[in-house]
């Protein structure tokens, strides 16, 4: 080993004095990439990997306000697995997944799909549908919130006018994730929609033209060319909007504080009480490892799923 | 036609944000905010004196600016390094930093907080800008734009006697505008709307961030007139930005797939 390190690619060995213009050249750039590395390097070291592995090393301790810690192994997991709490934050989050992802994507699709059709005005509402996304999810909560007021809101007055309701969107057990659930894809759909729309707009004109002359009807032509074609996209924008379903916060933290009951308390909301109301470090670390977790085996399994099906 | 229905669907809820912050504070249900007869700033008045937003609108510009400041600096540094620089572990850290991409950040948030407060840095500018500089998918863009550019570039600049620096300086940064003006404004968007970092470790009243302080008036019983008009002014600036770069922004996400 110590002689291949004198030897050069092409096998032949020289004493290290010969080559050194070369090595100097080689060296010169290593030492200026590193240096251009070094900023970002320490930032992601510091604030990233040292994080990373803190959550991990944190998790298997009890770790107190004051700093002082020890360390109990597996006891916060095991703490997990028998916490109705936590388990109940579970069922919530998954069932916010499940209302969440199909709206929020068909939303997309659907709007993506007019927009494909249309050719006067697209710009002006691509603009329209996107700008909701420019926006923040607190901003969305704030204004949706008042919206689905049971006494003054938007929606409630315009069910007065038909003589219906009120109804209690954020104060019901069985209406409020489906109500978050809009608030967060009016504000997010554009993101998906303007990708999909790309994603549309790179199918070859032919393809469809084609199927038409072949007799194909609308639906047909959907089924069996853009569907397909467009299936990449697709997977894409359902793995995004899937991870980011799983890490909702923000929007039931300011419309609801997680109520009714528990009724729309996340586990990131968990987390979070676990972290800065209980300062139960160590157990909040161990929640923040269960969603990397269940991200991570998400988009494994939706990967698995989608990539097989032709 | 239902296109249009979408649109004005889509475009209901900022109009009744703005409605109700120009409502007289008596016009609080829905169709009394609704008759623009009696338009009033009076919200806006108030919302302005009786909060700190004022001091949350300077927190915001602070956060968002120096982030944008700081991060197309240091990832176009590291992006040129990684496009066309051969150094040891140059694969091994470039994939490194794309992986974080899989953590989410609120895995990491209680260590983060922990390293934070160890440094002092809780409830100040360090604390609220620092952690958030370590962006991978700015290093990323920035390395696909500039290992566009031609190697040739370089090579002649090298041999002219351009320090690296200079190179970087003259060539590098002119060149890729495009790329750095398209990820500033994300990440002046991310970080203007950035909500949890924020809320973690401004505590003070007086470090809160305006999507922070606008959830504080929202749980604080403010009347809506005044937290709709607090609303109005937080989304001046996207707006503003939308405005402005609409296409610009909307063609980027299209090829390049940022997210925030």
């Amino acid at each position: 080993m110590t002689l291949s390190t004198q030897e050069r690619r092409d096998g032949t060995r020289r004493p290290w004095s010969r080559i050194a213009p070369v090595s100097g050249r080689r060296f010169r750039q290593a030492r200026v990439g590193l240096l251009f590395v070094a900023p970002m390097l320490l930032l992601f070291i510091v604030f990233r990997f040292v994080p990373t592995a803190g959550a991990f090393l944190l998790s298997l301790t009890d770790y107190s306000l004051s700093g002082e810690w020890s360390f109990i192994g597996v006891d916060n997991y095991t703490r997990l697995a028998g916490d109705d709490l936590f388990r109940e934050a579970l069922i919530v989050t998954l069932t916010y997944v499940v209302v969440f992802v199909p709206l929020t994507v068909l939303l997309s699709l659907g709007t993506a799909l007019l927009l494909h059709q249309v050719v006067w005005g697209r710009g002006f509402f691509r603009g329209v549908f996107f700008l909701p996304y420019v926006t923040s999810i607190v901003l969305a909560a704030v204004i949706w919130k008042w919206i689905y007021d049971a006494e003054d809101g938007l929606l409630n007055g315009l069910l007065g006018l038909v003589s219906a309701g009120p109804v209690d969107f954020l104060g019901r057990a069985g209406a409020v994730l489906p109500s978050i659930a809009v608030t967060s894809a009016w504000k997010g759909f554009g993101y998906s929609m303007l990708i999909l729309l790309a994603g549309l707009q790179s199918i070859p004109r032919s393809f469809t033209e084609a199927a038409m002359i072949d007799g194909a009807g609308a639906w047909q032509r959907f089924r069996h060319i853009t569907l397909p074609l467009l299936r990449p996209v697709l997977f894409f924008v359902l793995v995004i909007e899937t991870i980011q379903a799983f890490q909702v916060f923000d929007a039931m933290y300011v419309m609801t504080g997680g109520g009714p009951v528990r009724a729309s308390y996340s586990l990131v909301y968990l987390l979070y009480d676990s972290g800065f109301k209980f300062f139960d470090f160590g157990y909040a670390s161990a929640i923040g490892l269960m969603l990397f977790a269940v991200v991570l085996v998400v988009s494994l399994v939706q990967r698995r799923f989608v990539g097989r099906e032709d | 036609m239902l296109l249009a229905l979408t649109a004005i669907v889509t475009i209901t809820p900022f109009a009744a944000m703005v409605l109700v912050a120009f409502a007289p504070p008596s016009g609080r249900t829905f169709p009394d905010a609704f008759i623009p007869s009696n338009v009033t700033w009076e919200n806006f008045q108030n919302v302005l004196s009786g909060s700190d937003i004022g001091r949350w609108t300077l927190n915001s510009l602070v956060y968002s600016l120096s982030s944008v400041v700081l991060i197309l600096l240091f990832a176009s540094m590291a992006g040129y390094a990684f496009a066309k620089k051969r150094f040891p572990g140059r694969e091994m850290m470039f994939w490194a930093f794309l992986a974080t991409l899989m953590v989410p950040f609120q895995a990491t948030l209680i260590p983060t907080y922990i390293l934070v407060s160890k440094l002092g840095w809780v409830d100040g500018y360090w604390g609220l800008v620092v952690p958030t500089l370590a962006n991978s998918q700015a290093v990323f863009l920035m390395r696909q734009f500039i290992s566009q550019l031609p190697d040739e570039l370089f090579e002649a600049a090298e041999m002219d006697g351009a320090s690296e620096w200079r190179i970087y300086t003259t060539i590098v940064l002119p060149l890729v505008r495009p790329a750095l003006a398209t990820l500033g404004v994300f990440v002046f968007l991310w970080h203007w709307n950035d909500f949890l970092w924020p809320l973690v470790v401004g505590q003070s009243g007086e470090m809160q961030t305006l999507t922070v302080g606008l959830a504080t008036l929202q749980a604080e019983n403010v009347p809506i007139n005044q937290i709709m008009a607090g609303a109005t002014i937080t989304v001046l600036p996207s707006l503003l930005v939308f405005g402005l770069l609409q296409r610009y922004l909307t063609d980027s996400i299209a090829t390049t797939g940022i997210k925030g």
